[in-house]
């Protein structure tokens, strides 16, 4: 395992290897932290994805990303409001 | 049968191999006399060869011609688990028994190395000796030589453990600390040998030896180093002193000097180990507690089991891991079934797409665990859930996607493998009757009345047994293990996952809400504090429901999960906490870590006995200035300069070839001592050290190798109370504390940057909370 092909987390934490370079280039500490949840967000759903098992990593790691931030949104937020056009 | 087996007349303690090649060396102690009986039995064992039938007899043709071998026959046989009908094979008795594997490998390379599959040839003759003849060591027998019989089967579960004496062997080089590298002209100055002292002149201290083992006649020679240090330091002076294998004999017959099995590195799970050389003392066992992987856990009553288990040797079983016993396990049931052992296995890996391994080769489900302190958490285990799983779905390489049932109802979740449902597997073969006897041995040493001894004795046996139990799964996926097979392995996990996600609802209709779980373990939470759960009912449910054991651990009063440095998340296996039964688990922390020293592990054994008082996790929150005003009385008893160095070893366990490393590093520095002292280390050994300075650029004052010690070095005081500040941080970072912090609070130097940039996950390094 892990060997012949790289475990979903040995994929994601290469991936983030590569986001990281982005991180680098922000330029304040609002979004360098935002920046860090959202890579924190990325890591916190590796089991839930590893039994996905999907083939591609960018759609877990959306997916985990999104969720974590789904997941801290108030259970009684307003709808979101249409954008003006 | 009337059940009552007759009384032995003694044990056979073990069988090896004779020098004159054409026979095996039984060795039985008498029940009454205790006396040890050496007897020799002609016996030659062939090997199966298959092939195509011209192959077949031209080979035939070929051997009959060649001196080494004694016999060449046609049998009918099924050799193979895979093969449904007999077939005709050749047995090849070699002339001698040390030529076996030779003589394979020769007729490996007449077929061109692919037109016969040779079966039996890598077991030992008294590997083969215990199979043929229904034995195994330690059985209690009737009988002698050719006709020794075992009265009982290895099977028995509450067996007589025979009387074995041990003896512990220590020997001193005059004018030398133990532990501290000996000169090469170093002379024996003492020998201590369960509880007498041999010392005067060093022929007058190995003679001595020798009588005193003639007269008390170990069993077993228990040593710490033995293999690296006191056998060969004795053998080597006994040759300096002309003594030869006639006059000094530590063995219960001569033998020539010198290693029985040579040194060796090797890796596993990404470390590399180091072996060192095996010395024979025939007729006796000799058990290095620093050169076996079990005897620590094990003890000699799991090693006896082991033994008995695999038809291998003590001594065998002592220097090897428990796969390779479990692999002899099998080899037995096969040889049960009347199947042999292949030599190579040829079966390779089905072919199969990138999309399909991205699916099928996965581990189990390892959540990441919320940071934090809890408390009211409830812990539970599947008992060796994997074996179960083995045995209740039929996993075996020979029963996976066999063609007999194409429409078997066992199928592997998510990837489709089907199981047999004809014939039972050999793996579940090999582990049902492991796994009821660990099931025993558990009731055994909870068993009412049961003398503490007695009751150590049940728990040592249960966890050999967990050992080989935990092996079982792993070699389905080794590529050399014999029996394995890669999607069985596949299949096992993708079993595991199902049952864990089907216990996330499971738990919630029970009021639980799963906190953590990894693999086989669950960490669960009443949703409503204030609704009480029932945490054993809860398991039996459980198990009745997925057909596979689960039971509770037990509550803990508070249990602390750790985040990692990198990134603050948690980490799935570091944590620690209190049971309300008053036992701490655990896992990850420093004091578990083998390279930790000392200082470090005393500095986590006050904080744990401190949190001890804890009730619940407020508690622990209650307790967090106390725990750093101890830290604060460590750095201030380290910087006095009076800690004891030999409490300062850092231990390294070295990655690759001293020449490969090109940074100078305080293992880089301490290797370059001993090797100036004239002591090679290589990859997989351990180098210990203090750090006298680790800012030095000399290899000299940098750090002194543990073996160089003299005890009164100067440390370099704040190189470990940096140590201390990380242990600190790693402890207690889920109650606010970081490392920074505590160096500032202890007015260090801050850790220098290492880089420029630091990535932001490390700037935020905070308390989170759990859900």
């Amino acid at each position: 395992m892990g060997r012949t092909s790289p475990t979903y987390r040995q994929a994601l934490e290469e991936r983030l290897k590569r986001w990281d370079e982005f991180g680098r280039l922000l330029t304040t500490p609002e979004e360098r932290a935002a920046f860090s949840a959202l890579c924190r967000g990325a890591r916190r759903y590796a089991a839930q994805a590893t039994y996905v098992g999907s083939p591609d990593l960018l759609e877990s790691l959306l997916l985990s990303v999104l969720l974590d931030l789904a997941a801290r949104l108030p259970a009684d937020a307003p709808p979101a409001r249409p954008v003006p056009r | 049968m009337d059940g009552a087996a007759p009384t032995p007349d003694g044990w056979l303690l073990d069988i090896t191999e004779s020098d004159d090649g054409r026979s095996v060396v039984l060795w039985a102690k008498d029940r009454r006399t205790k006396v040890v009986r050496r007897t020799a039995v002609e016996y030659r064992p062939p090997f199966l060869v298959t092939g195509a039938r011209p192959h077949l007899a031209a080979l035939e043709r070929h051997l009959a011609r060649d001196p080494a071998v004694a016999r060449v026959e046609r049998r009918v046989a099924r050799p193979s688990l895979y093969d449904r009908r007999a077939r005709t094979v050749l047995s090849v008795t070699p002339e001698r028994n040390p030529a076996r594997r030779s003589l394979a490998r020769a007729v490996d390379a007449f077929g061109g190395f692919d037109r016969y599959a040779l079966f039996d040839v890598d077991l030992t003759p008294p590997h083969l000796y215990h199979l043929e003849h229904d034995l195994y060591p330690f059985a209690p027998v009737t009988g002698r030589g050719a006709n020794l019989t075992a009265t009982e089967p290895a099977a028995t579960i509450d067996y007589a453990t025979p009387p074995l004496t041990v003896a512990r062997l220590r020997v001193t080089i005059a004018g030398e600390r133990r532990g501290r590298i000996a000169p090469p002209d170093g002379r024996i100055g003492t020998v201590r040998l369960e509880g007498i002292t041999f010392e005067g002149p060093e022929e007058e201290i190995l003679r001595a030896l020798v009588d005193e083992l003639a007269r008390s006649d170990p069993d077993v020679l228990l040593t710490e180093g033995g293999d690296a240090f006191d056998l060969p330091w004795l053998y080597r002076r006994a040759a300096a002193l002309g003594l030869g294998p006639a006059a000094f004999q530590l063995g219960r017959e001569r033998v020539a000097f010198g290693p029985s099995r040579p040194a060796r590195t090797f890796e596993s799970y990404g470390r590399l180990y180091h072996r060192s050389a095996a010395y024979p003392v025939p007729g006796r066992f000799h058990i290095d507690r620093e050169n076996s992987f079990l005897y620590d856990d094990a003890e000699i009553a799991g090693l006896v089991d082991a033994a008995r288990l695999s038809r291998l040797s003590l001594t065998t079983v002592v220097r090897q891991s428990p796969g390779t016993c479990f692999t002899a396990m099998e080899m037995a049931h096969a040889r049960a079934l009347d199947a042999h052992v292949p030599w190579k296995k040829n079966r390779p890996e089905r072919f199969r797409d990138g999309d399909h391994l991205v699916a099928a080769d996965r581990g189990g489900v390892i959540f990441l665990p919320p940071v934090g302190v809890f408390d009211r958490l409830d812990e539970f285990d599947f008992a060796s859930l994997y074996p179960a799983i083995m045995v209740r779905k039929n996993l075996s390489a020979e029963t996976l996607d066999c063609r007999c049932c194409p429409t078997s109802p066992i199928r592997a979740p998510g990837l489709g493998y089907r199981s047999c449902t004809e014939r039972v597997g050999l793996i579940p073969r090999t582990l049902a009757p492991l796994l009821a006897r660990r099931l025993a041995y558990k009731e055994a040493m909870r068993r009412p009345g049961v003398p503490p001894a007695e009751a150590a004795q049940w728990k040592r046996r249960v966890k050999m047994l967990k050992w080989i139990l935990v092996t079982a799964f792993g070699y389905q996926g080794y590529r050399n293990a014999r029996f394995g097979r890669i999607e069985c392995h596949e299949a096992i996990n993708a079993y595991a996952r199902k049952l864990l996600a089907d216990l996330i609802p499971a738990a919630e209709e029970e009021g639980y809400r799963v906190l953590h779980g990894i693999v086989d373990s669950l960490w669960l939470r009443p949703i409503d504090p204030d609704r009480p759960t029932d945490p054993a009912g809860f398991a039996r449910r459980m198990s009745a429901r997925f057909d596979l054991p689960l039971g509770y651990e037990g509550r803990y009063r508070w249990i602390v999960f750790l985040p990692a440095t990198t990134h603050g998340l948690g980490v799935p296996n570091r944590y620690y906490g209190l049971y309300e039964h008053g036992d701490f688990k655990l896992r990850g922390i420093g004091g578990r870590r083998h390279d930790t020293p000392t200082l470090v592990r005393r500095f986590e054994h006050e904080v744990l006995d401190l949190f001890r008082g804890a009730r619940d996790a407020d508690g622990v929150r209650a307790l967090l200035p106390r725990a750093l005003a101890r830290a604060d009385l460590f750095v201030e008893r380290v910087r006095s300069g009076g800690w004891p160095v030999d409490e300062l070893l850092v231990a390294h366990r070295i990655g690759q070839a001293p020449e490969a490393f090109v940074t100078f590093t305080d293992s880089v520095a301490a290797l370059r001592q001993l090797a100036e002292a004239g002591v090679a280390r290589g990859a997989g050994e351990v180098v210990r050290f203090a750090v006298l300075d680790r800012r030095s650029r000399s290899f000299r004052a940098r750090v002194r190798a543990a073996e160089l010690l003299a005890g009164d070095e100067r440390y370099d005081a704040e190189a470990y109370v940096e140590m201390l500040a990380r242990d600190a941080e790693t402890l207690l970072a889920p109650l606010g504390v970081d490392r920074d912090a505590l160096l500032d609070r202890w007015g260090a130097a801050p850790r220098p940057e290492r880089e420029e940039y630091r990535s932001p996950e490390r700037t935020d390094q905070t308390v989170l909370t759990g859900p």
